[in-house]
């Protein structure tokens, strides 16, 4: 069985994906959806191994089909139905849908780092309840688009639904590395930061998990991990025990290094707005195209993704 | 590979990745060409078709959306991602997912795709196969080939953690080169606990699984008496009544309910006692059941099949599933290695392709049998078919005597009742006439009885069905008459040595006290069984005692056992 591996996007999958949309504005769509999931995954109580695969399926999904042919948001909560539902913690579609409806009702609670804080005690006040209230008709709504897009996704990846994972590969590698009896007190903290690192390569519009191995991901996110909290790695070059090359692990540390600066370039495009739509995405595409004052930045953002290789 | 990674071109994909798999879409119905009905399965219907990409011969199977408000059915999900992951020669593999979009103008409520499971074509099923009056009885070697590859499909399933939970002759497959295939991953789930290791039995469960899986005909004991924590030991249960099948040419346990199932059970293996079946006394179904204890059966009624296979057949349908024979240790069988050698799968003879739906069209035209009751309850039917022919055709041994088990349309008992499942809560029912004929019926071609299959060429019994010499060389076999047996004709020695099966009117001592406790049974419901005598009749156990230390386990497990189920 090919637990440890994925299947892998194709070059040409990649490229297809600049035909229609400014790189940039993709890259937006992808990261602000991924960011979706992984909260709504969090409100939902779902394990976040279910909430990781839903976003890597959601990635697969879209080198397949076009960006723009639902909401963003509605396919984000189709592809947590469908990882929940094959899952040992299969999630209602009222839940999903009372989680993506609470989400989506104010700017502020897909872009805060705890989402379900806000709902429980004093940032409890910003929200309207009657914002967020779902009624039968919406629901049933909802529903249905949810479930079209299910079986969408299924039709675009040919029903692979099975995604490997690197983060238990990467607590494995640190149990060979040995790093929890020699790091003396700094293990867990290493730990616990690379299976950030890997958490932080999910919401990446580069598509890391699309492009490489679970084994080369995870030996990546132990690099960056104990090159901040100062573990001291082997001298030799341990990652090729892992099967990871050098020109492999180089590009990957850059990718997953390049996420900080990503989210700021975000910000600074769509400001306070919370998660964005389709109408969003066309109004600014409309805008990039009418004024010539973005161009500059649309060049640099442009060069950026060179560098970064995307 | 390395310095091009950096640049831009090479879009980061490093060349490893060229060879794994890709994600693509889902192919088209219209790249197929569909060419006839072969049966029902779990969600569906399934077709015979062709690829007009490739010009393989494949079977489609169609994915029923019955529960479409929570979307694609769960059950086929399951199936599907536990098909794409598993890769082995004895287990059907899933080739791709097809869709069959509406046409455009039918505007109707019912717009969703159909979507359907591209596997390869196999020729048979082995339920079918062993129903096609056109198919000679099987042979040893042959029954020791498709016993081996089943017995290695169900151990990588095992070794994966993977429960089928629908083991049944309906479900293997056998194509014309004689290899046998693992299908219909329906009811499959993950298995949570220790896999089975060489000696050991099924192990221990670790947590609770419903109950309401295997079709009724091949379910445990421990299953039919409620328990939920059960093993992979559920799957050689079936592996057993699978075995048993071919070897009498019939399923050897076909119980019309849960509780008739039980006692033909224990009919055939003798009734449980703390040694054969530790704790069964506390299982849920268990409790208030008056079982009159009953000595094993088995021996004598499988005696014309050899001592090996007995022992086989007992190992496999042991009344405890701690100690239930696993694939692991079954491979390891001396049937196996006993003379005459399991056939090699490409010696095996071609035959006419059987499925279900020919079996039971086949009956509709030929008997005339009234069509299946409602559900499909079996058993109920006058003895239609040609099973009839035989002199050991009349007396089935198990329940409801004089009634062959050629009755009606639909052979299959009802599935268990499913909740929350997608799957039929019923078994298919018998197709409405002039569908489909099956290919040994239909007139354009030439009677097929006046070509019968082509018999097993001389001396094709001997080993090397594996690389590694695990079956000894036995040149001698050649001389063995290689005629097939005529199924109609009751194979050699079945009439004279199985008086239950075979004999009729055999009269023989065995047989009519059987007979006297079906009519008890017919007048008391099953609880009347009386368990006053219960040490008193039991005879001929053939299973070893229990040991001080077994007894030990025995208590404990009986402990914990009482515990699990007063929850």
């Amino acid at each position: 069985m090919s637990h440890l591996s994925n299947p892998l996007a194709t070059a040409d999958q990649l490229y297809q994906r600049s035909n229609a949309l400014p790189i940039e504005i993709q890259d937006s769509i992808r990261f602000y959806t991924a960011r979706l999931t992984q909260a709504a995954g969090i409100l939902l109580r779902l394990p976040q191994d279910i909430t990781a695969q839903a976003n890597v399926l959601l990635f697969r999904y879209w080198v397949v089909d076009d960006l723009m042919a639902h909401e963003f948001s509605d396919v984000s909560a189709a592809t947590i139905y469908l990882t929940a539902k094959i899952s040992a913690e299969p999630r209602s579609l009222r839940s999903i849908t009372n989680v993506y409806a609470y989400l989506l009702s104010s700017p502020s609670l897909s872009l805060s780092k705890n989402p379900g804080s806000s709902s429980d005690g004093d940032g409890n006040a910003k929200v309207d309840p009657e914002s967020y209230y779902l009624s039968e008709g919406t629901y049933i709504t909802t529903r249905n688009r949810i479930l079209n897009i299910e079986g969408q996704i299924l039709n675009a990846l040919g029903f692979v639904t099975h995604v490997a994972l690197p983060h238990p590969l990467a607590i494995t590698y640190l149990q060979t590395l040995d790093v929890f009896a020699n790091a003396n007190g700094k293990a867990k903290e290493l730990a616990r930061r690379t299976v950030e690192w890997l958490n932080t390569a999910l919401l990446s519009p580069q598509m890391l998990y699309l492009t490489h191995q679970p084994a080369s991901l995870a030996t990546a996110a132990i690099y960056l991990a104990a090159r901040e909290t100062g573990v001291k790695m082997p001298d030799v070059e341990w990652w090729e025990v892992f099967d990871c090359e050098r020109e492999e692990l180089g590009f990957l540390v850059v990718g997953m290094g390049s996420l900080g600066g990503l989210v700021e370039r975000e910000g600074k495009r769509w400001g306070e707005r919370g998660m964005i739509s389709r109408l969003g995405v066309r109004e600014e595409v409309k805008y990039l195209n009418g004024g010539g004052v973005v161009d500059e930045e649309v060049e640099t953002a442009r060069l950026m993704d060179e560098k970064v290789g995307a | 590979m390395a310095a091009s990674q950096l640049s831009p071109q090479s879009n980061g994909v490093s060349p490893r990745s060229q060879s794994a798999t890709r994600f693509r879409g889902c192919s088209r119905i219209t790249d197929y060409d569909i060419l006839g009905k072969l049966g029902e399965g779990t969600f569906g219907e399934v077709h015979r078709a062709k690829s007009k990409k490739t010009g393989a011969v494949v079977a489609l199977k169609k994915i029923l959306m019955h529960n479409e408000k929570d979307g694609f059915p769960i059950t086929a999900l399951r199936e599907i991602k536990l098909l794409k992951l598993l890769s082995h020669p004895n287990i059907l593999r899933l080739e791709e997912m097809a869709v069959e979009h509406h046409a455009k103008t039918d505007k109707d409520k019912r717009k969703r795709a159909i979507m359907y499971m591209v596997t390869p074509y196999m020729d048979h099923d082995l339920s079918g196969l062993l129903e096609n009056p056109d198919v000679p009885k099987f042979t040893e070697p042959q029954i020791k080939c498709y016993m081996i590859q089943l017995l290695e499909g169900l151990a990588y399933l095992h070794d994966n953690h993977i429960l089928h939970r629908d083991m049944k002759a309906a479900n293997l497959l056998i194509n014309n080169k004689g290899i046998l295939q693992i299908a219909d991953f329906g009811l499959a789930r993950h298995y949570d606990g220790p896999v089975p290791a060489a000696k050991n039995g099924g192990g221990e469960g670790i947590r609770d699984y419903t109950t309401l899986v295997v079709t009724r005909w091949y379910r445990p004991p421990e299953l039919l008496l409620g328990m939920r924590r059960y093993t992979t030991a559920i799957d050689l249960w079936g592996v057993g009544c699978v075995f048993g099948e071919m070897l009498y040419g019939k399923p050897i346990l076909s119980g019309d309910s849960d509780q008739n199932q039980l006692k033909i059970i224990f009919d055939l293996v003798g009734t449980p006692t703390e040694t054969t079946m530790p704790g069964w006394r506390h299982m849920p179904n268990a409790e208030g059941l008056n079982i009159i204890p009953k000595p094993k059966t088995l021996h004598q009624r499988f005696r014309a099949h050899g001592s090996g296979a007995c022992q086989l057949l007992d190992d496999l349908l042991n009344l405890d599933y701690r100690t239930r024979l696993n694939a692991i240790d079954a491979l390891e069988h001396p049937y196996f290695k006993a003379r005459p050698l399991p056939a090699k799968a490409g010696d095996i003879p071609m035959f006419e392709s059987s499925h279900e739906l020919d079996r039971r069209k086949n009956k509709g035209q030929k008997a005339g049998p009234p069509p299946a009751p409602k559900g499909g309850t079996v058993g109920m039917g006058p003895n239609g078919g040609w099973g009839e022919a035989g002199p050991n055709g009349n007396q089935n041994y198990s329940h409801n005597d004089g009634y062959g088990r050629h009755h009606n349309g639909s052979r299959y008992p009802p599935p268990p009742p499913h909740g929350g499942y997608g799957r039929n809560g019923v078994p298919p029912p018998p197709p409405p006439d002039g569908e489909r004929r099956p290919a040994w019926r239909r007139d354009d071609r030439p009677d097929p009885r006046g070509l019968p299959p082509r018999p097993p060429p001389p001396g094709d019994y001997h080993d090397n069905m594996r690389a590694d010499g695990r079956y000894r060389s036995a040149s001698r076999e050649v001389d063995r008459p290689p005629l097939p047996r005529s199924r109609a004709g009751g194979g050699p020695n079945v009439d004279t040595y199985i008086p239950s099966y075979g004999g009729g009117e055999g009269g023989r001592r065995d047989d009519r006290r059987r007979r006297d406790d079906r009519d008890e049974r017919r007048l008391h419901v099953d609880r009347d069984y009386d368990d006053r005598s219960r040490s008193g009749r039991t005879r001929s156990r053939s299973r070893s005692p229990v040991r001080e230390r077994d007894r030990e386990r025995v208590r404990d497990r009986e402990d914990r056992d009482r515990e699990m189920y007063r929850r």
